[in-house]
């Protein structure tokens, strides 16, 4: 994205996360501040955020191609989204900010036609989203979630929703270069609590707030 | 901590359910009674052994599941999708 610096028109939103050197990026409050610490959680919230839900075997999973309690990178109107399989009937479309609306767009013309019911909504300012990143990433997820979420359990692009810190999440598996990753989906106004709650969990690994890391590194 | 064991998601702590209650024959709306109709909602037989109930997984993949449940040791025998009947 181009406006790192920029100014976007109307109202700037806020994140899950205080920023430690604040700068707006299509219309968002993000960090600017990098990290280098070996566990890192960035706040994701600005990427486009799209649910779709359908038949739980139909289009929805025919045209996005991924099953429940999986997520995988696909080629969706504003680029190389992240879609997982967060229930049964349900999926969770992530994109590059700013492409929500082309993201529906482009999900609606592959659907259109056929007979079954699909709905699409743009979650993106309703939701919060974080990515914890680093081989402690387990052990801190450990203290606050009652699924194992070690390697037998929820491998590299693994998906599944359950209680961290009592907030209902959906927690994606999305390694970085051979580094556990994970991303965190919840209600939006829940997202500072569970960020808190992480940085909490994650104090004795030294744990630090970086800046948007997206679904692609960016340079 | 009790676990139910989703058809969907796998053994999960039971906090994350809502209790549905003991599920039975709904009476037929048309010819049943007030007092059949008080007793299907409000009145409840409570047993010590197998209960048939239903539970809504709220905090995970947002399903109705049918349970059956031995309410003095939590032992599950059966899990089921309610839509569905799949395991
Ligand atoms: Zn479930």
């Amino acid at each position: 994205m181009s406006d790192t610096h920029g100014t976007a028109p109307g109202p700037l939103a806020r994140g899950a996360l205080e920023p430690r050197v604040a700068a707006t990026r299509s219309g968002w409050v993000v960090d600017a501040r990098r990290s280098v610490a070996d566990l890192v959680l960035s706040d994701e919230s600005p990427l486009a955020k799209v649910l779709v839900k359908g038949p739980v075997t139909g289009a929805p999973g025919s045209v996005l191609g991924t099953s429940s309690g999986r997520a995988a990178r696909t080629e969706v109107g504003g680029g190389t989204a992240l879609v997982v399989g967060s229930g049964p009937g349900e999926w969770l479309v992530v994109g590059p900010v700013g492409t929500a609306a082309a993201t529906v767009a482009a999900i609606e013309r592959t659907v259109s036609g056929r007979p079954e019911f699909v709905s699409l909504i743009d979650l993106t300012h309703g939701r919060a989203l974080m990515r914890l990143t680093g081989s402690r990433a387990p052990s801190v997820l450990a203290k606050v979630c009652a699924v194992d979420v070690e390697d037998a359990v929820v491998p590299n692009g693994g998906a599944f929703r359950s209680s961290v810190a009592t907030v209902v999440t959906d927690v994606v598996r999305d390694d970085r270069d051979g580094t556990p990753s994970f991303l965190l989906h919840c209600e939006r106004s829940t997202g500072q609590f569970l960020s808190e709650a992480l940085l909490d969990a994650g104090e004795e690994y030294g744990i630090e707030t970086t800046t948007l890391v997206g679904l692609v590194p960016e340079g | 901590m009790m676990l139910l064991p989703c058809p969907w998601c796998g053994p999960r702590n039971a906090t994350e359910f809502r209790y549905g209650g003991a599920t039975g024959a709904r009476p037929d709306p048309v010819s049943a009674t007030p007092q059949q109709w008080r007793e299907y909602l409000y009145t409840q037989t409570n047993p010590l052994g197998w209960s048939r109930e239903g539970w809504y997984h709220r905090a995970g993949c947002r399903r109705y599941i049918t349970v059956e449940r031995h309410t003095g040791t939590n032992e599950v025998r059966s899990a089921l999708d309610t839509a569905t009947e799949d395991g």
